[in-house]
């Protein structure tokens, strides 16, 4: 049943925005770097010494978090908005469907986008860093850190921004929200450690990244199980 | 030339209605919160001469970076809404007025809703600054000036940003070239050679300059060209597309 569904939502978002933006998300970061880096070659290198992969890796992580968030904030606004938009979402309730597998379907597909675009970053930073010079020396466990583990670190977000895109039809309002989230996540270093949108920057008081990222994995199914209740018993428009 | 004028204030009261009573007037302040938070929180070691320009420009980095070219998409977007549903636009325009008119209003209320937010930024500051028990006066010029060129440093991204959101009916599409266009700015803000040229980072170079050219916080050359150049262009082609659309 979740895996038609699923195709179903598939090929609803087929000619949609959403897939450029995935592509372009990590494109764009790669590329805003590799600019940055071409400017600034010697200096950069220069003050890496042979860190060069490790320095460029978080130079890489700094925008990427960015712009995941803010990918968060539209990839679940795009999605949603498809039944908005056409007013389907009585019609596809209406059809023979548990609630529960339509938003659970939902919810698959758009960490699914985003594991794509996590996945893309990772392919893009390797590119860079081999078209940079930097040597086959990579780093790889630091590597898939960097791209995986901000993503899973969000999860408590994108289960937010989906529940906020799919029960307010404005989508002024959950564009709001994931804009000021993503703003607040820039200044939430200095923020104590239970504050959701400073987990995906993986800094936590005993300096483990993994905490955040089990703690974003639990708390995010966590929203998500109280997202999908609430949409289960809801009316809907 | 008087009719044009009455339908055109017509218009724009009409498009006031449609805002009232929505969340609109709430997204004006979101940004102003942040920033008075942060402004809060921040730590305080500077000689009283320099107190309140620190405090602005702190205030403002989040929120003329980021939010100023975002918030120029949402409102745009939000603007566009009740004729993207349900067929609007063609309700509108069946009406006797023109479309350039409608296009103006339009625009008129994306800026208005920006100045708005800027003036809650404005009021922010100086709450702050009072809180705090600054005792050097508040350097109103200063404050004034940057006010008012971060909120015409902003108009170009809001032009782009009208004419893309009358153009799809989709809210976050628009909304996500605003993003890729902004996100630069976090690179971008720091470059002296490239900062002038680019237009979505110019909101920030125009309220955090405070004191360095004229009467405006950036160079003659970028008011010129980047910024009064790229809102003509913008807006002209806003509104050539739109007068010309099929609805």
């Amino acid at each position: 049943m979740i895996g038609k569904l699923l195709s179903s939502d598939m090929v609803k978002i087929r000619h949609t925005w959403i897939w450029l933006l995935i592509v372009l998300g990590p494109v764009g970061v790669i590329s805003l770097q590799a600019i940055n880096y071409s400017l600034r070659y010697d200096y950069l290198v220069s003050k890496l010494k042979d860190q060069v992969w490790i320095g460029l890796l978080s130079d890489i992580k700094m925008l990427a978090v960015l712009a995941l968030l803010f990918g968060i904030t539209l990839v679940t606004s795009l999605i949603a908005s498809i039944e908005h938009r056409q007013r389907s979402w009585k019609q596809l309730l209406a059809l023979p469907v548990s609630r529960f597998n339509v938003y659970t379907s939902k919810y698959i597909l758009s960490l699914f986008m985003m594991f794509i675009a996590s996945l893309l970053l990772a392919v893009g930073s390797v590119l860079l860093g081999l078209l940079l010079g930097f040597g086959t020396n990579i780093p790889w466990s630091l590597l898939l850190m960097n791209s995986f583990y901000p993503f899973l670190a969000a999860i408590p977000i994108l289960a937010l921004q989906l529940w906020l895109s799919t029960v307010i039809s404005n989508q002024a309002i959950p564009l709001t929200c994931g804009i000021l989230g993503t703003i607040l996540s820039v200044y939430s270093i200095r923020m104590p450690d239970w504050m959701p949108y400073k987990w995906p920057l993986l800094v936590n008081e005993a300096n483990i990244p993994e905490y955040s990222v089990i703690t974003g994995i639990l708390i995010g199914l966590v929203v998500f199980l109280f997202s999908l209740v609430h949409f289960m018993r809801r009316d809907v428009d | 030339m008087w009719i044009e004028m009455t339908i055109w204030l017509r218009l724009f009261h009409a498009e006031r209605l449609k805002l009232k009573k929505s969340s609109i007037g709430l997204l004006t302040m979101i940004s102003p919160i942040l920033a008075v938070l942060i402004g809060l929180l921040m730590s305080e070691q500077q000689p009283p001469e320099i107190q309140w320009l620190y405090l602005w420009s702190t205030m403002s980095t989040a929120h003329a970076i980021l939010f100023l070219p975002l918030l120029a998409g949402v409102f745009s977007a939000f603007i566009c809404r009740y004729e993207h549903m349900g067929g609007g636009w063609k309700q509108v325009l069946a009406l006797p007025v023109p479309r350039s008119s409608l296009y103006t209003v339009k625009f008129t209320h994306v800026a208005l809703l920006l100045g708005l937010t800027q003036v809650f930024f404005l009021i922010g500051a100086i709450a702050v600054g009072v809180i705090k028990g600054y005792v050097a006066p508040i350097p109103w010029s200063d404050l004034l000036r940057a006010f008012f060129s971060g909120w015409l440093a902003t108009l170009p991204v809001a032009a782009l940003q009208l004419f893309v959101s009358v153009s799809w009916s989709s809210f976050a599409a628009p909304l996500a070239i605003n993003v890729m266009l902004t996100l630069p700015n976090m690179l971008i803000v720091n470059s002296e050679k490239y900062g002038p040229w680019y237009p979505w980072v110019q909101p920030a170079l125009a309220m955090n300059g405070v004191d360095k050219y004229g009467a405006f916080n950036v160079s003659l050359s970028t008011l010129l060209f980047v910024i009064i150049g790229s809102f003509l262009l913008f807006l002209i082609s806003g509104l050539v597309y739109f007068s010309r659309k099929e609805m």
